[in-house]
């Protein structure tokens, strides 16, 4: 079977494309990615001896980086890039998006936080699960003193049914502890991570004096096994640094980025104190 | 578009459902081993056995047992109603079975059952609260999750296993099955040419930049490229080009794919994950590609993406569904209830005027009374507290699940393993054999520019605090002139 009769398939997802065009971009059939022509020149349109870096959502030529205006277009509620070339048909077509402002996309490049980012969210993240496990590990450890060893008949009850307070602190326990591991993950979304790393630490704060006031409450360093307030201490002053470190990572890298941003906004004449001149 | 037109397939059935058929049907295998081994035992060895009553056990326990589990069990899982509808009957019954028997026998008693030379000791208590259990939790799995369990009035089920694949396929993040193409693009190749070809493949050359083969992921480098098509090196495909030769922004040794619909810039296989497309008429394919930076919400100009928001919101929910579901059973119970009044309204009716007219009357109408002030109160509260004692039970147990899912999901985030890049999902599919998984799009529904950005954040209270401010200092003024005036 020679080559020509195969079928074509698309390089990025494998659907088939029907070659329509031999000295155009076809369309793969599946994912609509463009695919070049069998006789298509790969250089611009414009710049024959310029090999070509686009290729137009309009007319579907291909053009080099001189030739390509890019766009934010918001398709359903979603703000996805297109590119044009220069052609007054192809901007008029385009027109319904916005062009994208590249003066403010290198202002406001964050690509130097990448690093730090990755370990700001790995260190809160770590931190949050161990917190996590720790307050699932510390209720079922209360609900076993409580209903299956005498220690059980010396927890307070709170004038509820045994058991019954216990389950409801610990819940409450849990409730922080989640709260802390969905906010332990912000801190890598540019825009929440300074915000994210203040509000970690209050967390924070409130889940070891809630925590403290739990073991005090219970009285657990009468508990007979001494390995289980082992383990639960080791397991949150564990989580605990970590968390701590990562926070403090996060409000620095944040901060950081908030003064770059400040700046961009101050250089572009887009932030609040010019707009008020202007008024 | 409405639930009742949806049309569902046999793989949109819950875990949960699944599991309960699955039950069933080993509670029907048992109960048949059990009848056989029975019968056998009565025909070979030891007719006289369980009082002579052997062979009316082996007939009940097929009757009972094996025939219900096997037929319900079948269809349960099907998004069947009526098969639903049948197996919580069946359950209730099975339910007040094992824990009468429970009740009359408790839970130590035991059987001695011969084994050829040897006895087995059959803890029949544990078993029938095992049952009992097993029945409970059916029954509230089914009626909390009615909704998932029976489509809608009128809505179309495709259970057969071949159309609904086709039905998927529409929507999965690759048009390839599961399992490598020929070099004709078209045929399925064996398990072992597969492996041969997954073996040798490699997926870097040494002749400068290379394509990334779409069925294989072999690298093929682009030297060999004729009349801007390529045949692959390991699985023999014929790819096409992508639009420019422009390297991925991550690995210059291999042409880029396509672009990140988000960023737009250009990234190979091996750097992009497939999400669904935007419901939006101008976008033509079914897919979109996007690079993990922006898969991750960090493209700042126009930040559409996000995946790190675990389902806590969710968990509330869920745990807070379950009481709505409660109530809205008793509601319908009530319902079912009143309806039933009519009927049982005439006997205590009939009782209490038969009464009021013999002898003694005062008494009886007393009785008469009170049984009707349980009619209408206590049965209703009974139910409702049994309701509520049920889901307080079963919420916590919901909630404690949820939670350790939530950190399932987070250290998944952590670890970085929710982004799939289209290559690796790929040998992943043809490796097991299973179509990849189709995930909802982490495309935020909600969106800004790069202007809103700034503008919109207090632009809008700042120029309205301003003009204030302003007219304030200009009323002060014109007051201080006026008062400045009077003095001369």
């Amino acid at each position: 079977m020679s080559s020509l009769q195969r079928m074509i398939m698309c390089p990025v997802c494998g659907g088939s494309v029907i070659i329509e065009h031999s000295d155009q971009v076809n369309l793969c059939t599946y994912c609509a990615s463009p695919i070049l022509g069998p006789n298509q020149n790969r250089n611009c349109t414009n710049h024959p001896d310029t090999l070509a870096t686009e290729v137009c959502h309009v007319c579907k030529d291909l053009i080099c980086d001189d030739c390509t205006e890019k766009r934010v277009g918001d398709y359903g509620g979603k703000l996805l890039t297109i590119v044009n070339c220069s052609k007054e048909s192809c901007i008029a077509a385009s027109d319904w998006a916005r062009p994208l402002n590249v003066e403010y996309q290198r202002l406001a490049n964050m690509d130097w936080a990448d690093k730090s980012d990755n370990f700001i969210l790995r260190i809160t993240g770590v931190g949050a699960v161990v917190m996590m496990i720790f307050e699932l590990y510390f209720i079922i450890g209360m609900l076993n003193l409580q209903y299956f060893t005498p220690f059980g008949s010396l927890l307070p009850t709170g004038g509820l049914f045994p058991g019954i307070l216990v389950i409801i602190l610990m819940v409450i326990g849990n409730i922080l502890a989640a709260v802390l591991l969905q906010t332990s993950l912000q801190v890598y979304v540019h825009e929440r991570q300074l915000t994210s790393g203040a509000f970690l630490i209050v967390a924070l704060i409130l889940e070891a004096a809630y925590l403290i006031w739990r073991g005090l409450y219970f009285n657990l360093v009468q508990v007979p096994d001494p390995l289980f307030l082992t383990i639960l201490l080791a397991a949150f002053l564990f989580g605990t640094m970590l968390v701590f470190i990562g926070s403090l990572g996060a409000i620095y890298i944040g901060n950081k980025k908030r003064i770059q941003m400040n700046r961009a906004m101050d250089q572009l004449n887009l932030s609040t104190k010019s707009a008020l001149k202007e008024l | 578009m409405p639930e009742e037109n949806k049309v569902y397939t046999i793989f949109d059935r819950p875990f949960g459902l699944r599991f309960i058929g699955l039950l069933e049907m080993s509670f029907g295998a048992v109960g048949l081993l059990s009848t056989v081994g029975l019968l056998a035992a009565l025909l070979t060895g030891n007719p006289e056995m369980l009082d002579g009553l052997g062979y009316i056990y082996a007939l009940l326990i097929f009757v009972g047992v094996v025939i219900p589990n096997l037929i319900i069990g079948n269809y349960v899982d099907d998004l069947r109603k009526n098969a639903v509808i049948a197996q919580i009957i069946y359950s209730i019954i099975a339910m007040g079975l094992s824990g009468f028997f429970l009740a009359v026998r408790g839970i130590g008693y035991f059987w001695t059952v011969p084994l050829f030379e040897i006895e087995l000791v059959l803890a029949i208590g544990n078993l029938a609260a095992m049952i009992f259990a097993a029945q409970v939790f059916i029954i509230m799995y089914l009626v909390f999750n009615w909704d998932k369990a029976v489509p809608p009035k009128g809505a179309k089920v495709v259970r057969d296993r071949g159309k609904a694949r086709q039905m998927k396929r529409g929507l999965v993040l690759s048009p390839l099955a599961p399992t490598l193409i020929g070099s004709d693009g078209t045929t399925e190749l064996t398990d072992e040419d597969s492996k041969r070809i997954l073996d040798v493949r490699k997926v870097v050359t040494v002749e400068g930049m290379a394509i990334l083969c779409s069925n294989c992921n072999g690298a093929t480098p682009l030297t060999k490229v004729q009349d801007n098509r390529l045949q692959c090196d390991y699985c023999g495909v014929t790819l096409g080009i992508s639009n420019v030769f422009v390297p991925c922004e991550n690995h210059a040794e291999f042409l880029a794919a396509t672009t990140c619909a988000v960023c737009g810039n250009h990234f190979c296989r091996k750097c992009l994950t497939a999400q669904e497309p935007p419901i939006d008429e101008r976008w033509k394919g079914s897919t979109i590609f996007v690079c993990r930076t922006c898969f991750e919400g960090r493209y700042r100009p126009a930040v559409t993406t996000t995946s790190f928001v675990i389902p806590i919101d969710e968990l509330f929910s869920t745990a807070g569904a379950r009481f709505s579901s409660v109530s809205r059973i008793y509601r319908r119970f009530l319902g079912a209830y009143g309806g039933a009044m009519k009927h049982l309204w005439r006997l205590p009716l009939q009782l209490l005027s038969s009464l009021g007219k013999g002898r003694g009357s005062s008494d009886n109408c007393t009785g008469a009374l009170i049984m009707m002030i349980i009619i209408i109160i206590a049965i209703p509260l009974i139910a409702g507290l049994l309701l509520l004692v049920g889901a307080i039970i079963i919420i916590p147990f919901l909630f404690y699940a949820g939670l350790v899912v939530v950190t399932i999901e987070a250290i998944k985030v952590i670890s970085r393993t929710d982004f799939q890049s289209i290559d690796s999902v790929r040998i992943q599919s043809v490796i097991k054999k299973k179509t990849p998984k189709v995930k909802e799009s982490t495309l935020r529904s909600d969106t800004r520019s790069w202007e809103q950005d700034f503008k919109s954040k207090s632009l809008a209270v700042q120029r309205k605090r301003e003009i204030e401010r302003r007219e304030r200092m200009s009323r002060r003024n014109q007051d201080h002139s006026f008062v400045g005036g009077a003095g001369y």
